[in-house]
Parts: C-alpha cells; sequence; structure tokens
C-alpha cells in the first residue's frame, strides 16, 4: 500500500514527531508508515485522514502487490 | 493501545536496574563458583536428588542460595525489560513485539537444537544453564534493536 504521509505532512508543515503526537502513535510508527514497512490499522488510518483533513483514500492507496 | 499482560512503562527502568547487576554477579558466579557462607540457609524444597546420595520430598534441606537469588533476580529483570510497555506503546510496536518473540523462540530453539546434538556431559549442562534466561535476553535484543532502527532512520527524515 502507498501512502502520501510524507506528502501531507510537508504540504501541513509538520515533523514525524510532531504528527506522532497528533496521532498519539510513537515516532518510529510514522516513520515506519512513511518508508512503506508498515502499513496502519484503519483506526490509525482515519485518524490520520482526520489530521490532514483529508479522503482516507487520498492519504493511502492500493498497489498492484496488494492483489496477490 | 490497550494492551494485555505488560507492565506499565516506569517499571523498565527498574528492570535495568535489577538486571544488569544480577546478570553481571551472576556470570560471575557461574564461573568462580563461589559460595559464601553468608548465603548457606535451610530452605523448604518442594523436591531435592542428591548425586548418589538421598532424595527429598517436601522437606527442608541445606543450601547456598546465592545462586538461587541471582537467578530469579535475572529472571525477573528480564521480564521486566521484556515485557514494561514503550513510552507509545502503539499498534507498530506491539507488532514489532510480536515479531521479537517468535524471532526469539526460533532462534532460542535453534541454538538447544545444535546444543542438543553436537554439545555433550558437563558441556551440554552450561548450555542448559544459560538456555534458561537466552529466551527472553533474545527478545529483549531483537526488540529494541528494531526499535532503534526506526528511530535513527527517521532521524534521516528531509
Amino acid at each position: 500500500m502507498k501512502n502520501n504521509i510524507k506528502v501531507e505532512r510537508a504540504k501541513k508543515n509538520i515533523t514525524q514527531a510532531d504528527l506522532a503526537k497528533l496521532a498519539k502513535v510513537s515516532r518510529q510508527t510514522i516513520n515506519a508508515m512513511e518508508l512503506g514497512k508498515y502499513v496502519p490499522s484503519t483506526v490509525l488510518a482515519l485518524r490520520l485522514a482526520h489530521i490532514f483533513d483529508v479522503e482516507i483514500s487520498d492519504l493511502f492507496q492500493l498497489e498492484d502487490s496488494d492483489w496477490e | 493501545m490497550k494492551t494485555k499482560f505488560l507492565f506499565p512503562s516506569t517499571y523498565k527502568k527498574w528492570g535495568w536496574i535489577i538486571l544488569i547487576p544480577a546478570a553481571i554477579l551472576g556470570v560471575i558466579d557461574l564461573f568462580i563458583e563461589t559460595q559464601p557462607a553468608f548465603f548457606n540457609w535451610t530452605v523448604p524444597a518442594l523436591y531435592k536428588a542428591e548425586f548418589m546420595g538421598k532424595t527429598t520430598y517436601f522437606g527442608w534441606v541445606e543450601n547456598n542460595v546465592l545462586n538461587e537469588i541471582l537467578a530469579v533476580l535475572v529472571i525477573m529483570g528480564s521480564l521486566l525489560v521484556a515485557f514494561s510497555k514503550q513510552q507509545y506503546e502503539d499498534e507498530f510496536i506491539a507488532k514489532t513485539r510480536l515479531e521479537s518473540l517468535v524471532w526469539a523462540t526460533y532462534v532460542n530453539y535453534i541454538v538447544l537444537l545444535v546444543a542438543i546434538l553436537f554439545v555433550y556431559d558437563i558441556g551440554f549442562l552450561w548450555v542448559m544453564i544459560f538456555n534458561m534466561f537466552t529466551i527472553l535476553i533474545f527478545f529483549i535484543i531483537r526488540f529494541h534493536w528494531q526499535i532503534f532502527k526506526m528511530k535513527t532512520s527517521e532521524s534521516h527524515e528531509e
């Protein structure tokens, strides 16, 4: 799954640490998601979409490999 | 995140405070086998079988308790370090925790399997002594290493 967390974060001009605080998760979690090493739960995905005030599909997109 | 079976995050510090000195003294005690008279106690025993000697069930036995005390402290310290929550015990940390536990279990038993096949007599006894603690030690190393890696790679952001 691809995500635009880093892009949205840049738009809002906030650091990983700031976003972690807002989403109430560890900085490692934000970092792991941005590196594509972790796919968040539905709850966390919804929280992030809410923080950035975007639709969840704007923030996360399926890749071909997600259908394998 | 709500978690089951984990200690509060403040306990981790106490875990290290107990584990580090107990582990150092434990290893020293293993190699020099001191038995200070101060630790010769009469203790309750469920079962004691002496080599070529008598067997005791549910009785009192003479024992030097230094190694028992150190083993208990190492186990308690390891459990606190391993299973205290991280400051933010979130879903990614929980996943890392689970993966590290599986990894540690595999590594622990691979080491034991190799030892069963290739280590004999007193050598095997030594392996068994360490094997009592290694699953927790392997877990602690792997888990903290994974968390550390995610922390350091984020410092390269922007």
